[in-house]
């Protein structure tokens, strides 16, 4: 099971740079990372969280070619605040999930762009956040609620079965 | 517990913190390189089955399509295939039709036009049934003809049909003449469905293969002149009374879809309103 964690998250990082492209809409492309390291927290706590965040940020700032570390360190705080939080939230609505994956991807924008910002890189705050985060955060709003939703379908058609 | 966790993340913040002053600073390469070990391999490979993937995806709809486009056009194509059969029909039906009312307008007889509505080709009798009956006023032994010439005489009426002794029917006789030697004979159908033409012994000499031979208008039960055929091969009987020839008939009997019935007087000679060639 572990094994496949890792793999899942292995796999959902360096397919970023290689398939988020092609489920682009209109140029945003979500961050499928983020949305794998959320669920992953969401079921498995803070500090399975903290590390898949942590290796999914690693592989997909090395696959992405930026600075390594930043999505690696921004990745692994959201992976344990959701971890953290996750026996406290109600994950299974829509209406939690999409606005959600929105703030958690507003949330993490703002944190790369602070850390880029503090080790050099040049963007302007109101450019990144209306270009990149904003329509990224709602797509992966969306997208998340989608797999979370086919997700609960599967388990529910498992438990059928079983 | 709690403090395991923090410690975690503690962890984790520090080692970014740390790749990034690193990088930095210049010390980034062999991390980056490292790193690039494992997932370029990775990365190449997903891109490759991402690829594969959408091309199969690209040929399944290629295929689709295609598939889809073959249907619409299969289907175009039988719909067009049998509008063509209709206007074909169509443009023949027109054609043997003005011939019909063309040879109705310049003969000097009554007419009546018919369609042919049965066919019976079996047990030896061979007749036409034409929508022509009793409410139309049609005599019995009314002449039936055609554009190319004789199909025979009507031997029974009813009440909205008639039934056509066609000249192929064994029972059928016909008196006739050559047209360019004026050797008469008679017309007789035969039980294979041919006609001959039975003639006097003595008039023998003159008859060759391709003559043409006309109703010649005794007994009045048809028009004189009308064409019945050409003769085809001489059946030389010696020394018998009668000689015969077989004849190809002038009307393609199986083919022939409208006709005219002469419900008027008889007595006139056609010769002039047929093509005969002769």
């Amino acid at each position: 099971m572990r094994a496949l964690l890792a793999l899942t998250v292995f796999g959902g990082s360096v397919a970023q740079a290689t398939l988020a492209p092609a489920l682009g809409v209109g140029g945003v492309t979500p961050d499928l990372p983020l949305i794998v390291v959320v669920l992953l927290a969401l079921r498995r706590g803070a500090e399975f969280g903290c590390v898949a965040g942590f290796g999914a940020g690693l592989l997909q700032d090395a696959a992405g070619g930026g600075l390594i570390g930043v999505q690696a360190l921004t990745k692994a705080v959201i992976g344990f605040a959701v971890g953290a939080a996750g026996a406290r939230l109600s994950v299974t609505q829509p209406l939690v999930q999409v606005p959600g994956l929105v703030l958690l991807t507003i949330a993490e924008g703002v944190v790369r762009f602070a850390l880029l910002q503090i080790f050099r890189f040049p963007a302007a705050f109101g450019d990144v956040m209306l270009y990149v985060v904003l329509p990224q955060a709602l797509y992966n709003g969306f997208l998340g609620a989608a797999l979370v939703t086919a997700l609960a379908c599967l388990q529910s058609l498992r438990a059928r079965e079983s | 517990m709690k403090i395991r966790k923090f410690a975690l993340l503690v962890s984790v913040v520090a080692v970014c913190l740390l790749l990034l002053t690193l990088q930095s600073r210049g010390y980034g390469a062999s991390a980056r390189d490292l790193l690039a070990l494992v997932t370029t391999p990775v990365q190449s490979g997903v891109a490759r089955a991402h690829r594969a993937a959408f091309a199969v995806w690209d040929t399944y709809f290629d295929w689709k399509n295609a598939r889809a486009e073959n249907r619409h056009l299969r289907d175009e194509n039988q719909r067009l295939r049998v509008e063509a059969l209709r206007v074909g029909e169509t443009e023949d039906e027109n054609r043997r039709l003005r011939r019909l009312l063309a040879l109705q307008a310049r003969l000097p007889l009554t007419t009546l036009s018919g369609e042919i509505i049965g066919r019976d080709w079996g047990g030896g009798i061979r007749s036409l049934t034409v929508n022509r009956g009793r409410g139309d006023r049609v005599p019995r032994l009314t002449a039936v003809i055609s554009p190319d010439g004789l199909i025979g005489r009507i031997v029974d009426v009813r009440l909205g049909a008639s039934i056509v002794q066609v000249l192929t029917d064994p029972a059928s006789t016909v008196s006739a003449h050559l047209v360019r030697t004026r050797t008469p004979g008679i017309v007789e159908g035969d039980a294979r469905g041919t006609l001959r033409f039975k003639y006097m012994a003595r008039d023998a000499a003159g008859i060759e293969i391709g003559d043409v031979l006309v109703t010649s208008g005794q007994g009045e039960l048809f028009p004189r002149g009308i064409p019945i055929g050409r003769v085809q091969a001489i059946d030389d009987r010696g020394p018998a009374l009668f000689h015969y020839a077989a004849l190809e008939p002038a009307v393609d009997f199986a083919r022939i879809d409208e006709v005219l019935l002469v419900t008027g007087e008889t007595r006139r000679d056609l010769a002039a309103y047929f093509a005969t060639g002769g």
